[in-house]
């Protein structure tokens, strides 16, 4: 009986550890990154601009108001501050296509993924379409209108 | 327990105290090294390339155009006669600049300050010069079209004076010469955060400036704006990338919509043609002098440097060359005349004026319409600069230096401006200015 006992012990001992089976999915290993993070190539004054005129108009700038408007931004310091009164000037311009609010606010999701295509060629992340759709909801002040303002007015859009 | 408490309180305190210092968005680790001489410096860069023998050595066409006319065309700064004739340098009447502009000050800036008569510019070319003055360093390594590799005066003041961005202004004669790019340096401890609110308004305030600046949409700042720089601060939290070159200069929201009413007003004042401007004007480098007396009317800065350039035509019109030195003393006594008018600056701010390089002995070949030759500036001759302070706490009636025993150097700009403003000892710890560079106060 003791015997027998030691002889399945040792059985037990080398029959429990079994080597893993690994599994070959023929997949490569990617690292995770932002959607955004390819965006590494700073826009010029002349890209930003343009690329802004053609958002908010749906039409192409002249060459000339082009020109016109790099030497303004140039000439005010605070990048941020001048392109601020850049886009407030737009906006007060006729022909700016902005979404009626009412229709914002009918679909905002879907509102949010068009904003994020016009302004930052990309689908929105569920994360960024909740935050956003949660901010839109809760604050009755904001406007299509201010919403193509701070995307135009964001770090990322001065990227492609 | 009372025991207890009592210790755990102090060394609280304790910490907090040695912590807090490290924890101040300004970057101000220590107290000012030195007391003020005075609250607001005014730094006129008299830029664009001013021959010492026209200016200080007051020889008009004699130590030019082989005529023996002297000379002081700068009787606003400078202590002399003015010439007799073959006056050009004026406002037009019957002939071209025959009458010469009225002085504005009583008293000349050298009579009120010091006057340092024979100094060294460290670089001969615009850029370079300037670079020099801001960063107080010789910095040869610095290229054209790119931004100060070392620490600006600005940043320098912002950062360890915990200056707020809109006391600090860097008014420009233009978008060109990269002139814009001067407002901040690319230093990787310094940088865009600490830089000067820069304008310059012969663009902002021209007809382009009108047709793209002046029809801003006003906002309202807590309902619309608000909201919009949420939106913003949550878009840029998802977006990692950053440059130097993109985004504010550190400007609170405040201070935007400050700097947004005074784009306004401004606009306002031109549109009317009421801005502030010397008496003889036309545009250039007095316009630009009225523009800085704008914004210091508006913001009263602790720092301003204004930067002219209309003198270098000298290098095809020595003519125009003539009128623009004189204008531009007409300017500088009129920007003196105005903060002594003015009730927060007046007998509170320290002008410095030195020019960024000086002109060559020689002549190039251009002739002008008066068969006067134009003068460059290559030769060791365009070293040669003056420079001048007044104000507060500054000696009066004194002449520093000769043409035999230069005193000061350009380099010396940013610790001066330091000096005034109580930061020498601090700036100069940082190990980025020139060895060689002294507060000019030190030269004395």
């Amino acid at each position: 009986m003791k015997y027998i006992l030691y002889a399945l012990s040792l059985l037990f001992l080398f029959t429990s550890c079994q080597p893993e089976d690994k599994y070959l999915y023929e997949v490569n290993e990617v690292d995770v990154l932002p959607v955004n993070a390819n965006k590494s190539k700073q826009k010029t004054i002349e890209q930003f601009v343009s690329i802004l005129h053609a958002n908010l108009f749906q039409k192409a700038l002249s060459a000339d108001e082009m020109v016109e408007i790099r030497k303004v931004i140039e000439s005010i310091g605070d990048k941020e501050l001048a392109y601020e009164i850049l886009i407030s000037n737009f906006m007060n311009k006729p022909g700016v296509i902005i979404p009626p609010d009412e229709d914002m606010r009918a679909d905002i999701d879907e509102f949010l993924v068009d904003t994020y295509k016009r302004f930052f060629v990309r689908f929105p992340t569920e994360a960024e379409k909740a935050y956003m759709r949660n901010f839109i909801e809760a604050d009755p002040n904001v406007t299509a209108e201010l919403v193509y303002f701070s995307f135009a007015l964001s770090n990322e859009y001065q990227f492609y | 327990m009372k025991r207890r408490k009592f210790i755990k309180t102090t060394a609280a305190a304790a910490a907090a105290t040695i912590g807090m210092p490290y924890i101040l968005p300004t970057g101000r680790l220590f107290a000012r090294t030195n007391s003020r001489l005075a609250e607001h410096v005014v730094f006129v860069l008299f830029a664009g390339g001013v021959r010492q023998q026209e200016a200080v050595g007051m020889q008009y066409l004699d130590g030019s155009q082989n005529e023996r006319i002297p000379g002081n065309i700068m009787y606003n700064m400078l202590t002399g006669a003015p010439p007799t004739d073959k006056i050009v340098y004026g406002t037009d009447a019957n002939l071209a600049g025959e009458i010469p502009i009225p002085k504005i000050l009583n008293t000349t800036l050298q009579e009120q300050g010091t006057l340092f008569k024979e100094m060294r510019a460290t670089q001969i070319g615009h850029y370079g010069g300037l670079n020099v003055a801001l960063q107080g360093n010789t910095l040869y390594s610095q290229g054209l079209k790119q931004k100060p590799l070392n620490p600006t005066i600005f940043e320098y003041l912002r950062r360890h004076g915990g200056i707020p961005a809109s006391k600090v202004w860097f008014v420009g004669n233009g978008i060109g010469n990269s002139v814009p790019l001067l407002n901040h340096s690319l230093h990787e401890d310094y940088g865009r955060l600490y830089a000067a609110n820069f304008i310059a308004p012969s663009v902002t305030f021209s007809s382009i400036g009108f047709k793209h600046l002046a029809n801003a949409k006003v906002y309202h700042p807590e309902h619309e704006l608000d909201p919009v720089y949420k939106m913003k601060y949550f878009l840029d939290n998802n977006f990692k990338n950053a440059a130097q070159t993109i985004g504010g200069i550190g400007n609170t929201f405040e201070e935007k919509q400050d700097i947004k009413k005074f784009i306004e007003a401004t606009f306002e004042k031109t549109a009317n043609n009421i801005q502030i401007r010397p008496p003889v004007s036309g545009g250039g480098d007095l316009e630009t002098i009225g523009y800085a007396c704008e914004v210091l009317e508006w913001f009263k800065p602790t720092f301003l440097t204004v930067n002219l350039n209309n003198v270098d035509g000298c290098h095809s019109n020595f003519t125009g060359y003539l009128r623009a030195l004189h204008r531009a003393d007409h300017g500088v006594g009129f920007l003196w005349d105005f903060i002594q008018k003015d009730p927060v600056l007046k007998d509170n701010t320290i002008m410095i004026v030195m020019p960024e390089c000086g002109r060559n002995l020689n002549p190039n070949p251009i002739l002008d319409h008066n068969d006067w030759y134009g003068y460059d500036h290559s030769d060791a001759n365009a070293r040669r600069i003056f420079g001048m302070m007044v104000g507060p706490n500054v000696p009066s009636n004194s002449v520093i230096g000769s043409e035999t025993n230069p005193k000061g150097h350009s380099v010396d700009i940013a610790l001066t401006v330091a000096d005034i403003l109580g930061l020498k000892d601090t700036v100069a710890n940082v190990g980025l200015v020139a060895g060689n560079s002294r507060s000019l106060f030190d030269r004395i």
